[in-house]
């Protein structure tokens, strides 16, 4: 199956959260309890129930006020720390598509993938004692449907396409309006890219990672570490099977009976 | 228990194997995520709440509307829904709502259930009683108007395009004048 590329256009975002609200019917969501902020952002942070949100930064500008909407989601990385992180097998799952999928029956709440995400995505439940995030709508994309989020957008800010395609549109989108394209780490690719304009900093904005790359110490653990307690393991299950075979099981010796039974 | 070298290799080799099992072991469950629209038969409508009049289509299975989206093929919103009408899938699956005809009698302070029968009847007796009492055949200069001025009617919010249409072909008839919507309001 083809890879796909989520593109959003953040000088397109109108904030109307249809795509929260999609998101939220699609895969079935509850909804949150909210209270007011002071800002337009609701609920404030993503959760086990909210996969996706729309962001609010506000800026002063010539007296004014200008706000950049972003929708933020799960950037379905390429190389994704979250499923490298996880013990689990198949409770995260990089598929051929390209997105990312975290399935709750196997998800054992470790919570290994929300300290190695580099986007700060997956959101733990303690009820659950499960995690979740955006799955990019796994079962519509496989259906030759869009995200849900992408089916709602109204403004044509967030779009869905193969991967190719959608890297050229982001790239003649961010030369058209001035903008640069992100993330644009090539050694950490994603399924989510953004067009931010110009005059907006990254580290503006909140909840964005200017530079995301998969964490050392994820690498550390899993390539080094972790082969070397599971061949300690084998090696122990190993060497008492090889003892066996050698030495034969073992007896327990009169002397020692009567000794245990004094005491 | 005598051990030659060759067994001790033999022996040694096993464990290394046994050993690289707890490393090589990688389980990928193929993932089964079925549709839950892909049996359901699709029926297009209209949002009811703005005029802008975006396609919708709803997914049916069983008689139970599963799922709401925009209609992609539809000229107005080509699949896309503000966060309202992304919503709309609340309208008929809603546990706050109404199963059976509520009653307030005049200067009571609860609710009593009552049938639909009671409740139709009620409505066309009072609307008869109602246009019977304020019907005007001709105003103040002698024109015909065959209007009725005593009654009024606001049309809500969750009403489809169709229902409105059909609730103002019912209104003309009686010969009502004050129509609103909630909507224009």
């Amino acid at each position: 199956m083809a890879e796909y590329i989520k593109l959003i256009d953040l000088t397109k975002c109108t904030g109307c959260r249809a795509c929260q609200v999609a998101c939220k019917q699609w895969n079935e969501l509850p909804a949150e309890k909210t209270g007011f902020s002071g800002s337009l952002q609701n609920p404030l942070d993503l959760s086990y129930d909210t996969w996706t949100l729309i962001r609010y930064d506000e800026f002063e500008e010539d007296g004014g006020t200008k706000w950049i909407m972003r929708h933020d989601a799960c950037m379905h990385c390429d190389w994704p720390a979250c499923v490298k992180a996880c013990p689990s097998p198949g409770a995260l799952v990089k598929t051929d598509t390209g997105a990312v999928v975290h399935d709750k029956r196997f998800c054992i709440g470790c919570k290994a993938c929300v300290v190695a995400c580099p986007f700060d995505i997956p959101r733990y439940s303690k009820k659950e004692e499960k995690i979740a995030k955006c799955t990019l709508c796994y079962d519509r994309i496989t259906d030759g449907k869009p995200p849900a989020c992408v089916n709602a957008c109204p403004t044509g800010c967030l779009q869905f396409g193969p991967k190719e395609q959608m890297i050229e549109q982001a790239h003649k989108r961010a030369d058209a309006v001035g903008g640069a394209v992100y993330p644009s780490n090539p050694k950490y690719e994603t399924h989510v890219l953004y067009v931010i304009p110009t005059e907006i900093q990254l580290a503006q904005l909140q909840h964005v990672n200017p530079n995301p790359k998969m964490p050392t110490t994820i690498l550390w653990w899993k390539n080094l570490f972790k082969p070397f307690t599971l061949l300690g393991i084998g090696g122990v299950a190993g060497l008492a099977a090889l003892h066996y075979m050698i030495k034969g099981p073992h007896r327990v010796s009169e002397k020692e009976e009567g000794g245990e039974a004094d005491g | 228990m005598d051990i030659s070298r060759r067994s001790f290799l033999k022996l040694t080799g096993g464990t290394l194997a046994v050993a690289g099992i707890g490393v090589g072991v990688g389980v990928t469950p193929a993932l089964a995520q079925p549709r839950k629209i892909r049996y359901a038969s699709e029926v297009p409508t209209i949002c009811p709440y703005c005029a802008v009049g975006c396609g919708i289509i709803a997914h049916v299975r069983d008689g139970k509307v599963i799922n709401t989206e925009g209609d992609p093929n539809h000229p107005v919103n080509r699949g896309s829904l503000c966060s309202k009408g992304s919503a709309l899938f609340q309208i008929p699956n809603n546990d706050k709502r109404l199963n059976a005809v509520l009653y307030r009698a005049p200067g009571s302070d609860h609710w009593e259930e009552k049938s639909w029968d009671w409740a139709l009847d009620r409505i066309v007796r009072k609307i008869k009683d109602a246009r019977d009492k304020g019907f005007q055949k001709r105003n103040s200069k002698g024109q015909i108007v065959n209007r009725v001025e005593n009654i009024a009617s606001l049309g809500g919010a969750g009403l489809d395009n169709e229902e409105v249409y059909s609730l103002v072909k019912f209104k003309r008839a009686l010969g009502l004048v004050y129509i609103e919507h909630q909507a224009r309001i």
